[in-house]
C-alpha cells in the first residue's frame, strides 16, 4: 500500500513529525521542571501576538505571524515571572491569569480584525485549531529549520539544562548563569510551541507539550532515554494522526494527532512496568499473598529484638498467640517457618528465629521503609 | 586561622535580607577562618539557610557584602561546594547516582564539553569516600534518605573546593550515615578545607564542630565552640526554649 | 506593553478605515444588511428612500463573522435587517433571533426563494447550501421579497420600491442570458470549477459546471489531508487547467492543493481570484453584484479555456 506516496500526506506527516519531535523533547524538560502548564499559557498567549503581527504588518506570511506568536508567548512568560516575583500570587494562578487575559485580548483583536477588508485572507482563525492540510512546502521548511536550531541548542547545552532542571541552586553555586539558562530553555519551549501552531492550533498545542513527556516518564529511568522517547512519541503521534486523517475524509488532522497522543499516554500510565497502574495492581496482589510477609515471623523477630544479646532466647508460643489474631494457627505457622529454616524450637513450647529468619525479617522491614 | 594571604575564608559584613518586607537576616557580621568546622545554629526561621544562600549568591541581599578569601563573591567562582537540603530536590528525576555526582564536575568542565572518563573516575572516587560505590547505577528515586545525603555529599566532594557548605545534612538520616558524613568532614578539615554546616541538633555541636555561629535573624555570637556555645548565648538565641541544655554539662 | 500595542493596533485600524460603511445620509428608512451581496440588492431596490448600513466589508468571510457590540447597536436601532440566511452568517444566528424578538423586522433574503430551488448540503444534512446568489436567474427572485418588505414598512414609497424591483428583476434576467452565452465559450467537459470552498453549487447547476470546493460549504470546517489528496487526484486525472482562489478565504488552501497536483506531475495554474462570499471593493467595477458576477465569469472562462 503506497500510503506515503501521496504528496500532501508526506508533507503533513513531515510537518507533524517535526512538531512532535520538538514539542516532545522540550516538553520533557518542561515536565521535569514542573512547568507543563507554562506550555499551555504560552500557546494561548500567542494568539494576540498573531493578531497584532497581522495588524502591524498587514502580512499573512506564516513566518511573520509565527514571530508575532513567539514574541507574545515570550512576553507572557515574562509577565508571569514579574507577577510571581512582585506579588503574593502563586505560580499557577499567575499562569492562569496570563493565559486567560492574553487569550481574551487575542479573541477581541480577532473580532476587530475580521472587519478589516481582506483580513479573511490571512486565515487568522485557523490558528485556533490548526489547519494541517494547508501546509505548504515553505511552511514545513521553516518549521524544520526552527526545530533544528532548537534541538541543536538543546544538545549543546544538554548538561547545563539537565543540572538546571534537577538542582538550580547547585547549578548557581557552580557559577552557572541560572537566570539566563532558564530564559533560554523557556525560549526553546516557545519556539517548539510556535512551530506547532499552524498544525494543531493554539488550543491543542499544550497537549503536544505535556503528553509525550508524561508518557515517556513512565518508561524511562534516565534523562536521555526519556527525552528521546518523548520525541519519538511526538513523532509517532504526528505521523499516525496525519495518516489517519488522510484515510478518513473530513477528519481534521490536528485533533486526530492529539487523540493518538492521548491513547499513548493512557496506555503508558496503565501498562508501563514499575510505574504503570496495571503493574502496580498486580504487584500489590502478589504482596498480599506473599508468604514472606508471614506475620508470625515478624512477631518472633520483634520479640527477639528485646533480647539482642541472646539470639537463642526462646519465646513462649502463648505470647505469639496473643500477638496474632484469634483463630490463627500459630503452631502450624511455626512448623512451616521451621521447615523453611526461618525459625527453630529452642525448648518445649519455646521458639526463636534463626539467623536466616532474622535477616529475612530485616529485609522485609527495609523494603517497607523504602516504598 | 586565616588563609594563606591572611584573609578569612568567608566574610560577611552587614548582611541584611528581607522577604516581602520581613527581615530574615538583619545586619549580620561573620568571619569564618579557613580550616574550621563551623555549625550555624538557631531556631526555625532564624535565617540559617538564607545566610548560606546569600553567601553563595542564590539570594540577593538588601544590604551588605560577602567576601570569599578576600575577594568579592561574584568573582570567586568555584570556591564553594554546596550540599543543599535534601528535601528541596525532586528525587523523582530520571537519573542515577553516578550522574548526579558527575554534575559536580560541570563547573570545571566548561560549556559544550561532554563529561567523559576522567569525570566518571572522579565521581567514582568521591562515591567511594562516602561508601556508595555499590550504588553507581541506581536510579536516585530508589535511594533511602541516608543514601541520598551521601550522594549529595559526594557531589560536593568531587569539586574539591576550599569551602564546603552543607544545609541540614544530618536531617532524617540514620546513625551510620551520620557517622560516615562526620568522618568525611573531619577528613576535609584535616586537609585544611573550611566546613560550614547549618545544623539542628544542639547535642552534637561540641562533638562535631570547633566553631559555631548562633543566629536568630541577627548574629548573636560566633567563634570557637568552647567560648561561644554557652547557656546564656543559647538562651539569647532560642529565647528561653533551650531546655535540653539545662540538664547537661557542656564539655570543653 | 500590551496596552501600547493594543492602542497602536486600534490607531492603525482607524487610519485604514476599513469597517462598516457609513450610513448614507438622508431621512430614509434605517436599514441594515449583513453581506455586501445582500447590501447591493437592498441598495438597488431601496434607492434614496432607505438609509443603508452594511456590516461586512468586501473580502470578509460571512461564515466566520461574529457580530461586534457596535453591530448589535446598529441592528437594534434599525427598522429592518436584511441577511442572507440559510446559515451563511453562521455565527450570527442567535443575534438575529434576538433582533427578531426585539421587534426589528428581519428578512432572510435567501430563504424567500422558492423551496424547490435549494440544493441540500451534503455535509450538514437537513440544511441547504446558502450560496444562492451566483445563479443570477434565481437571485432575481429575491427582488420580490425585498420590495415587499420595504413596501410594507414604508407604504408611501411602495410603488417606487416595486417599480425598481421589477426593473432590476428584468435586468437580472437579461444578464442571466449573457452569462449563459459567455460560458458557452467553454466545451461542457471544460466546465470544471475547483475553488477553496463550496460557494458555487448554484452557479454550477445553473450554467452547467462541475463544482468542487476543498473546504466544503462552510469555511469554518477544516479540510483533512484526504480531501486535499482526493481533489488533487481528481484535478490530475481530468487535467483541469486552472483552480481558483477566493477573496474571502486564505489562499493557502488552494496553494497547498496546487502543490499537491504538481507533485503528481501536472502543472495546474491558479486561474485567478474569484469573489465568493463577498462583492469587490466599492467604487471598482466589481463593486456591484453585476460587476462581481461579470468579473467572476470572465476569470473562469479565460482560465479554463487555456486548455484548448
Amino acid at each position: 500500500m503506497d500510503l506515503f506516496g501521496d504528496y500532501t500526506l508526506r508533507l503533513v506527516a513531515l510537518g507533524s513529525a517535526v512538531l512532535g519531535a520538538t514539542s516532545g523533547a522540550l516538553g520533557a524538560f518542561a515536565y521535569l521542571r514542573r512547568q507543563s502548564l507554562l506550555g499551555d499559557a504560552v500557546s494561548h498567549a500567542a494568539l494576540p501576538g498573531i493578531a497584532i503581527a497581522f495588524l502591524l504588518t498587514g502580512s499573512k506570511a506564516p513566518l511573520v505571524l509565527m514571530v508575532g506568536a513567539g514574541l507574545a508567548g515570550w512576553i507572557g512568560t515574562l509577565v508571569v515571572r514579574v507577577v510571581v516575583g512582585r506579588s503574593r500570587v502563586p505560580y499557577d494562578s499567575a499562569l492562569g491569569i496570563v493565559l486567560s487575559v492574553f487569550f481574551g485580548v487575542g479573541l477581541v483583536l480577532l473580532t476587530f480584525i475580521q472587519k478589516q477588508p481582506n483580513a479573511a485572507q490571512a486565515g487568522l482563525d485557523s490558528f485556533l485549531f490548526g489547519q494541517a492540510a494547508s501546509l505548504l512546502r515553505q511552511d514545513v521548511v521553516t518549521m524544520a529549520v526552527l526545530a533544528a536550531a532548537a534541538l541543536v541548542i538543546l544538545a549543546l547545552l544538554w548538561k547545563e539544562f539537565k543540572l538546571l532542571s534537577f538542582d538550580p541552586d547547585f547549578a548557581s553555586s557552580l557559577g552557572l548563569p541560572v537566570q539566563r539558562l532558564d530564559g533560554l530553555l523557556t525560549l526553546l519551549l516557545v519556539m517548539a510551541i510556535v512551530i506547532g501552531l499552524q498544525t494543531v492550533g493554539v488550543v491543542l498545542m499544550s497537549a503536544m507539550i505535556v503528553a509525550p513527556a508524561a508518557a515517556a516518564r513512565q518508561w524511562s529511568r534516565r534523562l536521555l532515554p526519556m527525552v528521546f522517547l518523548a520525541a519519538l512519541i511526538g513523532v509517532f503521534s504526528g505521523v499516525a494522526g496525519s495518516l489517519m486523517s488522510s484515510i478518513v475524509p473530513r477528519l481534521p488532522t490536528g485533533p486526530t494527532i492529539v487523540l493518538v497522543l492521548s491513547v499513548v499516554v493512557v496506555g503508558s500510565l496503565m501498562l508501563a512496568p514499575q510505574r504503570g497502574l496495571v503493574w502496580r495492581f498486580l504487584r500489590l496482589g502478589r504482596l498480599l499473598r506473599a508468604p514472606d510477609l508471614d506475620p508470625v515471623l515478624m512477631h518472633l523477630y520483634a520479640l527477639s529484638l528485646q533480647h539482642a544479646g541472646d539470639p537463642e532466647h526462646g519465646h513462649n508460643i502463648a505470647v505469639l498467640r496473643t500477638m496474632s489474631p484469634s483463630g490463627a494457627d500459630v503452631g502450624a505457622a511455626l512448623e512451616g517457618l521451621a521447615d523453611r529454616g526461618l525459625a527453630q524450637q529452642t525448648g518445649d513450647g519455646l521458639w526463636a528465629p534463626t539467623p536466616i529468619g532474622r535477616r529475612e525479617a530485616e529485609r522485609v522491614l527495609e523494603r517497607e521503609a523504602e516504598s | 586561622m586565616k588563609g594563606a594571604g591572611g584573609e578569612w575564608a568567608l566574610e560577611v559584613e552587614d548582611l541584611t535580607v528581607a522577604y516581602a518586607d520581613q527581615p530574615v537576616l538583619w545586619d549580620v557580621d561573620l568571619q569564618v577562618p579557613a580550616g574550621v568546622k563551623m555549625a550555624i545554629i538557631g531556631p526555625n526561621g532564624a535565617g540559617k539557610s538564607t545566610l548560606v544562600k546569600a553567601a553563595m549568591g542564590l539570594v540577593r541581599p538588601v544590604a551588605g557584602e560577602v567576601r570569599i578569601f578576600g575577594r568579592p563573591r561574584e568573582s570567586a567562582r568555584g570556591q564553594i561546594a554546596y550540599v543543599p537540603q535534601r528535601a528541596t530536590l525532586s528525587w523523582d528525576f530520571p537519573t542515577d547516582v553516578l550522574d548526579v555526582v558527575t554534575m559536580g564536575t560541570y563547573g570545571r568542565l566548561g560549556w559544550f564539553h561532554r563529561s567523559g572518563a576522567v569525570q566518571r573516575q572522579q565521581a567514582g572516587a568521591a562515591l567511594e569516600q562516602v561508601g556508595m560505590t555499590a550504588f553507581l547505577r541506581r536510579p536516585i528515586a530508589e535511594l533511602s534518605g541516608g543514601q541520598q545525603q551521601r550522594v549529595l555529599l559526594a557531589r560536593a566532594l568531587v569539586q574539591d573546593a576550599p569551602i564546603n557548605i552543607l544545609d541540614e545534612p544530618f536531617q532524617g538520616v540514620d546513625a551510620p550515615t551520620e557517622r560516615a558524613i562526620i568522618d568525611v568532614l573531619d577528613g576535609l578539615a584535616e586537609e585544611g578545607k573550611t566546613i560550614i554546616v547549618v545544623h539542628h541538633d544542639l547535642q552534637t555541636v561540641p562533638e562535631y564542630f570547633d566553631s559555631v555561629l548562633l543566629l536568630n535573624v541577627r548574629a548573636i555570637d560566633s567563634g570557637p565552640v568552647s567560648e561561644v556555645f554557652t547557656e546564656d548565648n543559647l538562651r539569647l538565641t532560642f529565647g528561653g526554649r533551650v531546655g535540653v541544655l539545662e540538664t547537661r554539662e557542656i564539655e570543653v | 506593553m500590551r496596552k501600547v500595542l493594543f492602542l497602536a493596533a486600534v490607531a492603525v485600524m482607524a487610519a485604514c478605515g476599513g469597517h462598516v460603511t457609513a450610513p448614507e445620509e438622508n431621512d430614509g428608512l434605517r436599514v441594515v444588511a449583513t453581506t455586501t451581496i445582500v447590501g447591493d440588492l437592498v441598495r438597488t431596490i431601496g434607492g434614496p428612500e432607505v438609509q443603508l448600513e452594511v456590516l461586512m466589508g468586501p473580502g470578509i468571510d460571512p461564515h466566520l463573522y461574529k457580530a461586534s457590540a457596535g453591530d448589535v447597536r446598529r441592528m437594534s436601532s434599525a427598522e429592518a435587517i436584511f441577511f442572507n440566511g440559510l446559515h451563511l452568517e453562521g455565527k450570527m444566528t442567535e443575534v438575529m433571533e434576538r433582533m427578531g424578538e426585539r421587534g426589528v423586522t428581519t428578512v432572510a433574503v435567501g430563504e424567500c426563494l422558492a423551496a424547490e430551488e435549494f440544493i441540500t448540503s451534503t455535509a450538514f444534512s437537513g440544511l441547504h447550501d446558502p450560496h444562492v446568489w451566483f445563479d443570477v436567474g434565481l437571485w432575481a427572485q429575491a427582488t420580490r421579497c425585498v420590495a415587499d418588505t420595504l413596501a410594507e414598512l414604508v407604504p408611501a414609497h411602495a410603488d417606487a420600491f416595486r417599480n425598481r424591483a421589477q426593473a432590476y428583476h428584468d435586468e437580472l434576467m437579461a444578464f442571466d442570458g449573457w452569462v449563459h452565452g459567455r460560458v458557452g465559450y467553454l466545451e461542457p467537459e471544460q466546465r470544471v470549477l475547483v475553488t477553496a470552498h463550496d460557494a458555487f453549487s448554484y452557479f454550477g447547476r445553473a450554467y452547467g459546471f462541475e463544482v468542487y470546493g476543498l473546504l466544503g460549504v462552510s469555511t469554518a470546517s477544516e479540510a483533512g489531508t484526504s480531501d486535499v489528496k482526493e481533489l488533487a487526484h481528481f484535478i490530475f486525472e481530468r487535467r483541469v487547467p486552472a483552480i481558483f482562489v477566493e477573496t474571502s478565504v486564505p489562499p493557502r488552501y488552494v496553494q497547498a492543493l496546487k502543490e499537491a497536483v504538481e507533485a503528481q506531475g501536472f502543472a495546474v495554474e491558479i486561474g485567478g481570484t474569484l469573489y465568493s462570499d463577498s462583492l469587490g471593493d466599492r467604487g471598482t467595477s466589481a463593486g456591484t453584484y453585476a460587476g462581481t458576477v461579470r468579473a467572476n465569469v470572465e476569470t473562469i472562462v479565460t482560465a479554463l479555456s487555456e486548455g484548448r
